[in-house]
């Protein structure tokens, strides 16, 4: 069967989108304020361990 | 630039800095093998995996009203930790960490998404940020301790949930020493608006669906005004569709039907399923018309009305999977 290659640019998105984790539209105060969980990555710990 | 002394001997020999970073580390690890932390990190592991707070011991105690456990648990902790960095100030406590003008915060024990969180709140930096216009509502429980300090906050409830919003109610509330409050986030969010000096707060929270979103209101008027994906993994998994289908792997065709029809949220199923269409048609058709006649699937009715439209572009897609009807 020849099927055809579909453009993904016409496929539809949902009518609500969905950011990525811990996206906000209004991230001022929010950190301060609410319960999204956050994720506090480690930078230079590893480094310094013997 | 002056750089003082100290720092200068460093440059040439590190080997006091390692030796002070290994015997804070070493305070940290005998306060978990030996110390409160073992039982911490064990108890935060069952809560996490669904046990009622009561079956805690540990946990439960930091939680209840009119004990001072917390008090106890935290200042033993932090203590050993601070005797050692009077002694070498240039090590580092080898707790995760973070901070800006505003919030600190000190990951005491994590396992998976559940994490029992020290945070301080500086009042001075939160006067300095404009007033909050909405409010987040994530997909976790919260317990929460307040251990110094005060705070006006006001907590807000969203009631009826609708598709693009929701109708809020707000209550002031104020956080003093031993106030404890536990919220289920899907319907319950607390913001901080006034902190005098500092507030400090324990706080353990778990997630309460892998699959649910965090929906982000208006204040003034309850509209949605945001929605994110409610857990990393999500994220993480839509990302990796979509570096999939710019790579052209139709080898990963199969892979990202088996996604688009797995339980998950909505939104990273959909995208699952859009890369899968565009990489192999007649994988991603296939899968699209399964999700369509599924009438208890919540994207049943997208997936249809894709069907529909793909049908009418592509009408070759028809000998694919042939229309129930």
């Amino acid at each position: 069967m020849n099927l055809p290659k579909i453009d993904l640019s016409a496929l539809p998105d949902l009518d609500t989108l969905t950011g990525v984790f811990g996206s906000l539209a209004n991230p001022v105060r929010a950190m301060e304020s609410d319960d999204n969980v956050v994720i506090i990555m480690t930078y230079v710990y590893d480094v310094l361990i013997p | 630039m002056y750089i003082r002394p100290e720092l200068q001997a460093l440059r040439v020999d590190d080997t006091p800095q390692r030796q002070a970073q290994a015997a804070l580390r070493e305070v940290y690890e005998n306060w978990r093998r030996n110390g409160p932390g073992w039982q911490a990190e064990a108890e935060v592991a069952h809560y996490g995996g669904g046990a009622a707070l009561e079956d805690l011991p540990l946990l439960s105690a930091l939680f209840a009203p009119d004990e001072d456990s917390a008090d106890a648990f935290i200042g033993d902790l932090v203590n050993r930790m601070l005797d050692r960095l009077a002694a070498e100030p240039l090590s580092q406590v080898p707790l995760r960490t973070s901070t800006n003008d505003t919030l600190s915060s000190l990951l005491i024990a994590k396992h998976g998404t559940t994490t029992l969180v020290l945070q301080a709140i500086d009042g001075a930096g939160l006067s300095r940020k404009p007033g909050p216009q909405t409010a987040s509502f994530p997909p976790t429980e919260t317990l929460e301790r307040a251990l110094a300090g005060s705070a006006a906050a006001i907590r807000v409830r969203a009631l009826a949930l609708r598709p693009d919003g929701a109708a809020m109610t707000c209550e002031p509330i104020k956080l003093r020493p031993g106030s404890i409050r536990h919220r289920i986030g899907a319907s319950e969010t607390q913001l901080l608006q006034h902190v005098p000096a500092q507030l400090v707060t324990l706080k353990l929270q778990r997630r309460t669906s892998t699959s649910a979103v965090t929906r982000e209101y208006r204040l003034s008027d309850g509209q949605l005004v945001h929605q994110a994906a409610g857990s990393p993994r999500e994220s993480r998994l839509e990302l990796s569709a979509a570096l999939l289908g710019r790579m052209g792997r139709s080898d990963a065709a199969p892979l990202l039907a088996v996604m688009a029809e797995e339980r998950g949220s909505s939104a990273l199923r959909w995208q699952a399923l859009r890369e899968c269409l565009g990489l192999d048609s007649a994988a991603g058709f296939t899968a699209l018309c399964r999700i369509a006649r599924d009438a208890r699937d919540p994207l049943a009715a997208a997936a249809g009305a894709l069907r529909a439209q793909l049908l009418e572009s592509y009408p070759e897609l028809a000998g694919v999977c042939p229309c129930p009807a």
